[in-house]
């Protein structure tokens, strides 16, 4: 049994601690918005927070994060309104919408840590997350639109 | 290695059989009872429960899924084997029939209650350091505090004559220098504080300090560094070969958090050693052990961020398009940056990977540990975690890019036998720790 | 034309006509609950509603067409065939309806349907979907607006003619009624289908939802984890399985299997040896678990051995030579219906010609949502197969016959899709999953298909090899062009009898060849398709966004610069000269009025946006230009590219600075989608071009992951500027041109900036060090 918390709820997941935290969040817990892409951590669709860190889930075992708090894309923002995911929606990124879950966790946790982002730190944290889509160009936008959404600013288109 | 182990005996042998017998002949002190630990004064048992902390004292003497405290946990010495004891106040199988005095001979001389002698496993030549107060708080906050546990003690897996518990003694005379810490006048009072902590209760050098054939620490090399469980604990001195010297307040944020910005996490048998006790100690005694360590490494009190390699190493960050063109570097870009990238400076979840410790050390154990093992929840910063890439990269994709690393972020000259070491790690399955 | 019939029949070109005919036996009368079929789960198919659940209509709802019923709140609900998989299909078809329909947007719902026979042909690809839906769905519209102001006209007295429809009310000047308030009376009525085809339709002054701003209905469900997957599918009871493929795609037998090592693993139920009556996947071994791990490591202890199918050995290398060696007999392949193809004479004649191979290299879908199906029969005997899918119409027959069940015992369930680009086009990742259920008495098994497996199961894109030739005469004018394709073909392997036949009566697969029937004039032009039988062999060869003018335009386009070198004329000048609004080339009304001069404007007008010709630039840095009508000369979406690359001649580097497009589609419907979607297939494009690219090696592709497949991330996006020609021409589709044109322009413009040529795809910095040091 590990303990720990998703989404503000205390859990208690019965499975094998090696079990990739990505399944004990979408089959256990039953929380499907993290998605399973690679399985090896290169394409970033199953990332979510780990302790606030962005952490790739499909190469995670359960067992190494009892007693963590973790947050997935449901759990970002009570009203789904986090600045990222208004982002997201104003200037439409998703297509097929699979690989989102986890660019937006990613980008949420870059500008915790990076909250004025050049297109370098973009393209560096970013890179890391696979979009077969191809909506790179707006999720480069989104991500500064959401900074300035962060910083108070206003955005002129 | 053997052969110059029985050479040791040998030696001891030469010492004279009969004046070894004196020597080596420790009584049995009578047991006490169940109520002889009626009652310990809260602030003497609270004082023990720190220092029971600040020695790690249940990494070592809890199994895994055991109790706390009652012993069994495997160690695997070099020499074979070894079954830490029940430290519970168990009557029978436990300690509990130790009185006050008995516990203070262990702590201090590595005798049982009983007169043999222990393993040196035991660190008591750090423990021997210790004064006659903390060796109490210890006592009276274990036979407090900890659940009385019945076991069933492991046998050990020693060879002869190194099972021979008598022989021990000699191990003693050679190698341990008994007594309390001693004061350097010539220091500070928080610098001795940290001396007597460090060199005491948090057995520093037990993992710092390489050790001699017979595994003894070499008192000539302490703090040089020496590899434990294919860690590398890294050298406390001027050798250490971390890109930022070590200063006091690295140290200390060390101890307090598990993490630095500068150097990295406390992972592998070092993970425990923070988060599981030395953090319990109070802010001065960690500022004591920082201020005495740095002093063992010579660094200054200079603030890094303003070093000229932590911003030289903050440039190798900056992305290159042309990071296909190398293994190494194109799977750092694609499944490392994400969470290692620094901008303008390095952000404490962030670590910087050009001045990890882990990267600029000689041995690469500890870098490839982290990448095939990750890093839990009870290592380095509390509650965030490292996957393990064990499933997701083979051996040549770890070997290229911490070749990569080495090379490129730490500018380092190449590890030899990189790929070795991934395979042999690989195969050896992640530690206990 | 062959083509026209065939492609009807694939759902293609029929349009109008193949849709109308189901969709337009409209019984104008007051419907009950007009859509829904029994749910005993949850399928994904209204993306606006956070559980996935379509509204049921609130009253007796008015269904002038099986396409969409309006209720007693006057709420619209669209049905919708098509898969969304990014294209935001749904919106953009919803719009074309509601436009003719005169209703509010914000009434409008949109539901992707499960299969049903009344559906007609289910397919979602070739970039038809707003093509074909476009006549379709604007009628259906009409005609619910008919029917409702005449019966307000009815109500009131008046005369038809007098009232008007706008924003879900009927007004004739002085009395106005609502729509809902219009069902809650009831309607009857109903149309012939001359008197559909005869009704008006608004003229494109008075559209005002087509080509209008708006965001896609799906989209907020893709921003907080609540859009369903097929992967997300869940059902009471299901069991997990976890595929152990045999060493060949076809062709493999089971020998034996020793799972006693997995009989500790905590959760492992069983092994299945699947017996495939429909032979789609032949040698499969399926693991079962009650978690998706157990059976995963369950599998990892399970030894199976095959006896492998011939192509086991088979490499790359064979393949291409397999390739070359079919070009090399004249008397192989299809011979295209163009207007010249014999090019004998042009060829004797010639005082000059040209020749040169170009060859690509196996690519693979890679979609982000792994492969995977959950399939079980439910209390009424139907098998419900949940799982996203492109073009259920050509998997259900197959798994009719895995089943062995009649196909209207079948269902397939609605999902979105984490990515087709054509990979579930192919169905046939259903098949194991109907199988292990099927083995299990129709207990429900979700198939997953770890990546690894996605991988080595993909149905990639097929690589090829083809040979341009061309004949000038002597005053350096083209007198003649052949173009011989081989590879793999996806029609010819998933639906054979769709493949139409050249003149000489020799069958082709347009999704392989399509693109070298260009639309430039050069006299007499042979194009010959050649099915290469390995490729076939060895692997199931895949439809991937744009299938084979990815190739065919690398090779024309870029053969296209090298003929204008030849003859000393700029690249850009040469295809103008070329491309002639004549005969042939002229285009037919309506899809492809215009012909050539459409193609020749957005050259130029790409040719303008870049500064192609006249930007300063520095040294190794030149902008290449390439033109393409999209996917196929019947549904031509025109299309110019033009891609700035500075190429580092020390490391081979090819770093591309910026992308310009334009195209010329038509009536755009859905701006911002149809921007996105130029914008991913350009992307796709580039990706192709540099970065993404496997090989096969005994018999499977070597890159099984992203440790060695390398495709397109964020750090080599480039800056893009991307413009669409204004039109009220009929629209065509824009999912796959964009990835036409980036090829052949980077490789034209590595050839401008520092003179070497690649003529394979993809273009490595190893492949220009090699140029540059020959």
């Amino acid at each position: 049994m590990v303990n720990l918390k998703i989404n503000g709820r205390e859990v208690s997941v019965d499975a094998d601690p090696a079990t990739p935290l990505l399944w004990a969040i979408r089959d256990e817990i039953g929380l499907t918005g993290t998605k399973f892409g690679c399985g090896i951590g290169m394409c970033g669709a199953c990332t979510v927070h780990v302790g606030g860190q962005a952490t790739r889930s499909c190469i995670t075992m359960l067992g190494d994060v009892e007693g963590t708090e973790i947050t997935t894309i449901e759990g970002l923002d009570a009203d789904d309104n986090h600045p990222v995911q208004e982002a997201w929606r104003n200037l439409r990124v998703p297509q097929c919408g699979y690989c989102q879950s986890g660019q937006i966790m990613q980008a949420a946790a870059l500008l915790t840590d990076i909250p004025d982002p050049s297109d370098d730190d973009i393209d560096a944290v970013m890179t890391g997350n696979l979009c077969r889509c191809m909506t790179y160009p707006r999720i480069r936008s989104a991500v500064r639109e959401a900074a300035s959404a962060n910083r108070g600013q206003t955005q002129n288109g | 290695m053997f052969k110059q182990i029985c050479l040791g005996i040998l030696a001891v042998g030469a010492i004279g059989a009969a004046g070894f017998g004196v020597y080596a002949y420790k009584p049995a002190i009578s047991p006490v009872t169940a109520a002889d630990h009626a009652s310990f004064p809260p602030e003497q048992v609270e004082q023990g429960r720190v220092l029971v902390g600040a020695g790690y004292c249940a990494t070592c003497h809890t199994a895994k899924g055991g109790e706390p405290y009652a012993g069994n946990y495997a160690m695997e010495t070099g020499f074979g084997t070894i079954y830490a004891t029940n430290l519970t106040p168990d009557m029978e199988t436990g300690i509990g029939a130790y009185s006050k005095d008995a516990f203070r001979r262990a702590m201090h001389e590595g005798v049982a209650r009983d007169g043999s002698h222990l393993f040196p496993a035991f660190p008591y030549d750090h423990f021997t350091k210790m004064s006659d107060d903390d060796i109490d708080a210890i006592y009276a906050f274990i036979m407090s505090e900890v659940k009385p546990v019945r076991t069933t003690q492991k046998e050990n897996e020693l060879p002869f004559p190194l099972n021979v518990r008598f022989l021990q003694a000699g191990w003693k005379m050679l190698f341990v220098d008994f007594g309390e810490y001693e004061t350097d006048p010539d220091k500070s009072a928080e610098w001795n504080r940290g001396a007597y902590l460090a060199e005491g209760v948090t057995h520093c050098g037990a993992c710092h300090t390489p050790r001699n054939a017979l595994g003894a620490e070499d008192a000539d090399q302490k703090f040089a560094g020496a590899e434990i469980d294919r860690w590398q604990a890294p050298a406390l001195t001027a050798a250490n070969a971390s890109a930022v010297p070590w200063n006091a307040a690295e140290f200390r944020e060390y101890l307090v958090k598990g993490s630095t910005k500068y150097h990295g996490i406390a992972a592998g048998p070092m993970g425990p050693v923070v988060h599981a006790g030395v953090r319990e100690l109070p802010d001065s005694d960690l500022t004591a052990i920082s201020i005495y360590l740095a002093d063992q490494v010579g660094a200054d009190d200079s603030d890094p961020a303003d070093s000229q390699i932590v911003q030289a190493s903050l440039e190798r960050n900056a992305p290159d398009r042309r990071y296909r063109q190398a293994e190494g570097e194109r799977l750092y870009t694609t499944a490392c940056a994400a969470c290692h990238y620094n901008s303008q400076q390095i952000n404490a979840g962030r670590p910087d990977l050009g001045i990890n410790s882990s990267v600029n050390q000689n041995d690469p154990s500890n870098l490839i540990q982290v990448i095939l093992y990750g890093v839990n929840s009870h290592q380095g910063t509390e509650g965030v975690v490292m996957p393990g890439f064990r499933d997701a990269l083979s051996d040549d994709q770890i070997t290229s890019i911490a070749a990569y690393l080495r090379a490129d972020r730490a500018e380092q000259a190449p590890w030899e036998g990189l790929r070795g070491s991934v395979t042999e790690l690989r195969a050896r399955g992640p530690g206990t720790h | 034309m062959a083509k026209n019939k065939i492609m009807s029949r694939l759902g293609g070109a029929g349009k109008a006509t193949a849709l109308s005919r189901r969709g337009f036996l409209i019984s104008m009368t007051a419907a009950g609950v007009a859509f829904g079929f029994p749910r005993s789960s949850y399928a994904a198919m209204d993306p606006q509603a956070a559980d996935g659940v379509p509204i049921t209509a609130v009253g007796d709802a008015f269904e002038p067409t099986m396409w969409y019923w309006i209720d007693t709140e006057g709420r619209v609900n669209v049905n919708i065939i098509r898969a969304e998989m990014g294209q935001h299909v749904g919106t953009a078809i919803a719009r074309i309806l509601a436009d003719e329909l005169e209703v509010s947007w914000d009434d409008v719902r949109i539901t992707h349907v499960d299969t049903d026979e009344k559906w007609g042909t289910m397919v979602t690809g070739g970039s038809w979907s707003i093509w074909q839906s476009w006549p379709v769905y604007r009628q259906a519209g009409a005609a619910g607006c008919t029917a409702l102001i005449e019966a307000a006209a009815t109500q009131w007295g008046v005369d038809a003619s007098t009232c008007t429809a706008r924003d879900g009310t009927v007004t004739d000047g002085t009395n106005s009624i609502t729509y809902a308030e219009l069902v809650k009376a009831g309607i009857s009525r109903s149309f012939t289908e001359d008197e559909l085809a005869a009704l008006p339709l608004k003229p494109h002054s008075e559209l005002r939802l087509v080509g209008k701003d708006v965001t896609a209905l799906d989209i907020a469900n893709k921003t907080n984890g609540k859009a369903i997957y097929g992967l997300d599918a869940k059902i009471d009871g299901m069991v997990y399985g976890v595929p152990l493929m045999p060493p060949t795609r076809l062709g493999s037998q089971v020998l034996s299997i020793d799972d006693s090592g997995a009989k500790d693993v905590k959760g492992y139920l069983q092994t299945l040896t699947l017996d495939d009556p429909s032979g789609t996947v032949p040698g499969w071994v399926v693991v079962l678990g009650e978690t998706l791990m157990a059976a995963k490591w369950a599998s990892q202890q399970i030894n199976v051995e095959w006896n492998a199918g011939e192509t086991a050995g088979v490499s790359e290398a064979d393949i291409q030579a397999k390739s070359r060696e079919l070009i090399a007999d004249a008397s192989t392949g299809a011979i295209l219906p163009t207007e010249t193809p014999d090019t004998t004479q042009a060829f004797k004649d010639a005082a000059d010609t040209l020749e040169a191979e170009y060859s690509t290299a196996t690519v693979l879908h890679f979609q982000m949502e792994p492969l995977n199906a959950t399939v079980f029969q439910n209390a009424d005997g139907v098998w419900e197969i949940h799982s996203g899918n492109q073009w259920q119409s050509l998997i259900l027959p197959t798994l009719s016959a895995a089943l062995e069940e009649a196909p209207d015992k079948i269902i397939m369930r609605s999902y979105m899709l984490g990515g087709g680009f054509g990979r579930r086009l192919n169905g046939d990742y259903t098949i194991p999953a109907a199988l292990a259920s099927k083995q299990l008495g129709g207990k429900p098994v979700k198939l997953v298909f770890m990546r690894e497996d996605d991988v080595q199961f993909d149905s990639v894109r097929s690589p090829s090899v083809q040979k341009l030739r061309m004949a000038f005469d002597g005053d350096k004018q083209v007198i003649g062009m052949e173009h011989h394709a081989a590879a793999g073909w996806p029609t010819g392997v998933m639906a054979p009898s769709f493949l139409p036949k050249g003149v000489n009566d020799q069958p082709y697969d347009v999704f392989a060849i399509d693109g070298a029937d260009h639309w430039y004039s050069v006299g007499a032009h042979q194009v010959r398709a050649i099915e290469n039988e390995l490729a076939n062999q060895t692997f199931r060869p895949g439809w991937l966004r744009s299938v084979g003018p990815g190739w065919t335009n690398f090779a024309v386009e870029s053969f296209m610069d090298e003929a204008a070198a030849k003859i000393g004329v700029d690249p850009l000048e040469f295809r103008l000269n070329h491309l002639i609004a004549e005969g042939y080339n002229a285009g037919t009304v309506p899809d492809s009025v215009g012909g050539a001069s459409r193609q020749a404007a957005v050259l130029e007008r790409v040719a303008k946006m870049s500064g192609y010709g006249t930007a300063d630039l520095p040294a190794d840095t030149a902008i290449g230009i390439a033109t393409t009508f999209g996917q196929s000369r019947q549904m031509p979406t025109w299309t110019a590219g033009a891609v700035q690359v500075h190429v580092d001649r020390e490391t081979g580097t090819v770093e591309v600075q910026k992308m310009w497009l334009a195209f010329d589609c038509g009536t755009v419907v859905d701006p911002d989608g149809a921007r996105a979607q130029c914008e991913g297939a350009a992307l796709w494009g580039l990706s192709m071009a540099l970065y993404e690219g496997t090989e096969f090696e005994d018999g499977n592709v070597r890159d099984l992951n992203l440790g060695g497949y390398t495709p397109l991330r964020m750090i080599d996006t480039p800056e893009m500027e991307i413009e669409f020609i204004d039109s009220t021409e009929v629209p065509v589709g824009l999912g796959e041109p964009g990835t036409t044109v980036i090829a052949p322009a980077i490789a034209n413009a590595i050839q401008s900036a520092v003179g070497v040529r690649l003529r394979h795809l993809p273009m490595r910095p190893d492949d220009v060090l090699a140029a540059l040091k020959a």
